[in-house]
């Protein structure tokens, strides 16, 4: 039972910050296309910032790794 | 690097002034500062003023700009032409130039409306001889002598012939032939002969139904179809005598004074420049003034061109840079050709200011081996450095392109040596004959949790050497309260991170009490230097370091890909299709593998590394040059 409270855990880490990066990717990447069709010479720039929202999976994924390994 | 830079003052005698910026604009390294705060001393500014034009020198400027107006004017009307080069001495050609270009423009003038004219003739001429086309095999099969009259229509709808059959039957009560052909554009095009009689009535029908008739320029309208067909093709073929002959007379008025114009105009812009740039200079009574900046290597340089030139009369005064001037000073950044290449990350960043860093020795130190980290596998490495050579010989003059793979090049080198440390070629164990089990040091697939530690540990690393970095940019601009800062928020950090440490290997108890009392002390001293918001500050800096975790997570799924194509391969049972599956996953992990390590590397860089000790929104440096390259 601990095992499966524990999987359901590391779960809910990743999947709900997946779920905020996709959301928030989305939104900038939105944002990003209208941008690039302005000034095309900003598209370096909104790759790296359509990236930042990576954080939250990777700390989703870092939380969910100690659930399951420490 | 940030180029240093050196605050000169230039002095002369006013008669000089042209002379001395036509030389430092032959240098194109000095840059005019039109401001002279920070460059003359406070009491005495009242006797400098911007310099003024006397009236003879403001005349020349108008004439000057009217006449490059004249040019600009003739110019637009002429072809453009590969331009020789003029040997005349634009100087003594002006007043020449000045006297024939009015009329030289009203001739220009006259060809291009001439030729705009017969342009425009032609494309209608050209537009109807589609129905032309189309029309003249219909005129052969009806007989032209019998007295009847020809309608042409044109039909954009095949199911609206019907209706116009129904429409003239009942108009002429039968007595009609209507032959239909396609033209080169798809629409269909109708002839209806009939008697002349009828052929009004018919007109005036098709023109309340809205079926067009095709129309004509005004003056062959009102003529017989068979003979406005051919006055057409005469006139077309009218048309293109004359114009090949307008342009022929543009092209050879073009090859006879284009380049005397084009030299002229060069040699107004140059001495407009010298004439416009003459309002950044101040004066006193008897001398001009030029303030600026000029790298200090230059320095000496300039001070040896104006001696040789002017035999001591101008004098180059370099000045005590003071710590108001630090964000005024502009910026210019030259690098090794190692960093070079990696420019093209640091031009997608605003550029620092002065007393900061360039960014770009640290994206070429930092930012392969994060590449290696995260792609580190000797095959993909492999396969990227054969393609960066590839494009690298193929990218000619495209420097961005050679940029790119030149960075490619570095960083797949990177991926290789970190491949033999993970010992993975195409995410498996690889060839006997690359040693990669003897090589390999861990194993990324199953060790998480020690890949993790790494990867935070080298977040520890970069974020305190980028605080430590801060610290010494602080010193610097003698900021000691910042200094201090950015100091003991690297403390802490060594001490957070010896404290994490401690969970795994616990340290002796002397040692442990150090690092809590260095703890304790740490963030008293943070608020103070800091404020309220400094705890905030350090939380970030946590966030920050925890950011790094991704070389890791990236690089797993990475692996994890190359892992799965392989299995693939094996459970298909079919070696073609197996090798096929394979093939296609670890090509499209190959893609993946250059652009994902690019972009998160890039990320830790911008987010996570410079915002702790570079400061942005610095000054081009633009020295006086001329705009064009001789």
């Amino acid at each position: 039972m601990e095992k499966v409270l524990l999987g359901f855990a590391a779960a809910l880490a990743i999947g709900l910050s997946a779920l905020a990066t996709g959301w928030a990717q989305s939104r900038i990447g939105s944002a990003g296309a209208g941008t690039i069709a302005e000034k095309p010479e900003l598209t370096g720039s909104v790759i790296i910032m359509l990236a930042i929202p990576e954080t939250m999976v990777i700390l989703g994924f870092v939380v969910a790794a100690m659930i399951l390994y420490l | 690097m940030i180029v240093r830079m050196s605050k000169v003052e230039i002095i002369g005698p006013k008669e000089m002034l042209l002379e001395v910026l036509a030389l430092i604009r032959g240098m194109a390294a000095f840059q005019v500062e039109p401001d002279m705060r920070g460059f003359i001393d406070t009491g005495i500014e009242r006797e400098f003023r911007s310099l003024l034009l006397d009236k003879e020198t403001l005349g020349e400027r108008t004439y000057y700009e009217n006449l490059r107006q004249k040019i600009d004017e003739l110019s637009a009307c002429l072809p453009h032409l590969p331009i020789r080069k003029s040997y005349l001495e634009p100087g003594s050609a002006i007043t020449a130039v000045a006297a024939l270009v009015d009329k030289h423009t009203a001739f220009c003038r006259g060809l291009c409306q001439k030729r705009d004219a017969l342009r425009h003739e032609q494309e209608e001429l050209h537009r109807q001889t589609l129905f032309l086309d189309a029309l003249e095999p219909l005129l052969k099969e009806v007989d032209s002598d019998t007295g009847l009259d020809f309608i042409g229509v044109t039909i954009k709808d095949p199911a609206a012939t019907e209706h116009l059959m129904r429409l003239v039957a009942g108009l002429t009560g039968g007595r009609f032939e209507i032959v239909t052909t396609n033209a080169s554009d798809g629409t269909i095009i109708a002839l209806i002969t009939l008697a002349k009689e009828l052929a009004d009535k018919l007109r005036e029908a098709l023109n309340a139904e809205r079926v067009p008739e095709l129309s004509f320029p005004a003056p062959f309208q009102h003529l017989p179809l068979p003979e406005k067909i051919r006055r057409m093709r005469q006139r077309l073929a009218e048309v293109a005598t004359d114009l090949s002959q307008t342009g022929g007379g543009l092209q050879q008025f073009a090859a006879h004074w284009a380049p005397t114009y084009q030299w002229v105009r060069e040699w107004l812009d140059d001495r407009l420049s010298l004439l416009t740039t003459t309002t950044a200079i101040h004066e006193t009574r008897m001398c001009f003034f030029i303030h600026g900046w000029i790298s200090t290597p230059d320095v000496e340089r300039l001070r040896t061109i104006l001696n040789g030139k002017f035999g001591g009369r101008v004098v180059v005064e370099e000045q005590q840079v003071l710590e108001e001037d630090l964000e005024n000073i502009p910026v210019a950044i030259k690098n090794p050709p190692y960093f070079r290449p990696f420019e093209l990350f640091t031009r997608l960043l605003p550029l620092p200011i002065y007393s900061s860093y360039d960014p770009t020795p640290f994206i070429g130190v930092f930012f392969p081996i994060f590449f290696g980290m995260i792609l580190g596998d000797v095959g993909y490495g492999l396969v990227i450095l054969a393609a960066a050579i590839v494009v690298m010989k193929i990218s000619g003059q495209r420097r961005n392109l050679h940029d790119a793979a030149m960075i490619l090049l570095v960083s797949s080198c990177y991926a290789i040596i970190f491949g033999f440390i993970y010992g993975e070629f195409f995410g498996g164990p690889g060839p006997e004959w690359l040693f990669l089990e003897k090589t390999a040091v861990i194993d990324r697939r199953r060790a998480v949790i020690p890949m993790l530690i790494f990867s935070i540990a080298i977040g520890v690393m970069h974020v305190t050497f980028g605080l430590l970095l801060a610290f010494w940019g602080a010193l610097r601009r003698r900021a000691v309260k910042d200094a201090l800062l950015k100091l003991v928020n690297a403390l802490f950090i060594i001490c957070l991170t010896a404290l994490a440490a401690s969970h795994f290997a616990p340290f002796p108890h002397p040692v442990s009490r150090t690092i809590n009392i260095a703890l304790l002390v740490a963030i008293p001293l943070m608020l103070l230097t800091g404020g309220l918001l400094a705890p905030l500050e350090m939380l970030k800096s946590i966030g920050n370091i925890i950011s790094y975790a991704r070389i890791m997570a990236i690089g797993l799924a990475s692996v994890l890909i190359a892992y799965v194509a392989n299995r693939f391969a094996g459970l298909t049972g079919d070696i073609v299709l197996g090798a096929l599956a394979a093939g296609l996953l670890h090509l499209i992990n190959l893609v993946l593998g250059v652009f994902s390590p690019t972009i998160h590397a890039l990320r830790l860089h911008y987010v996570e590394f410079f915002s702790k000790f570079i400061t942005y929104g610095g000054r081009k440096f633009e020295p006086y040059k001329k705009n064009r390259g001789e």
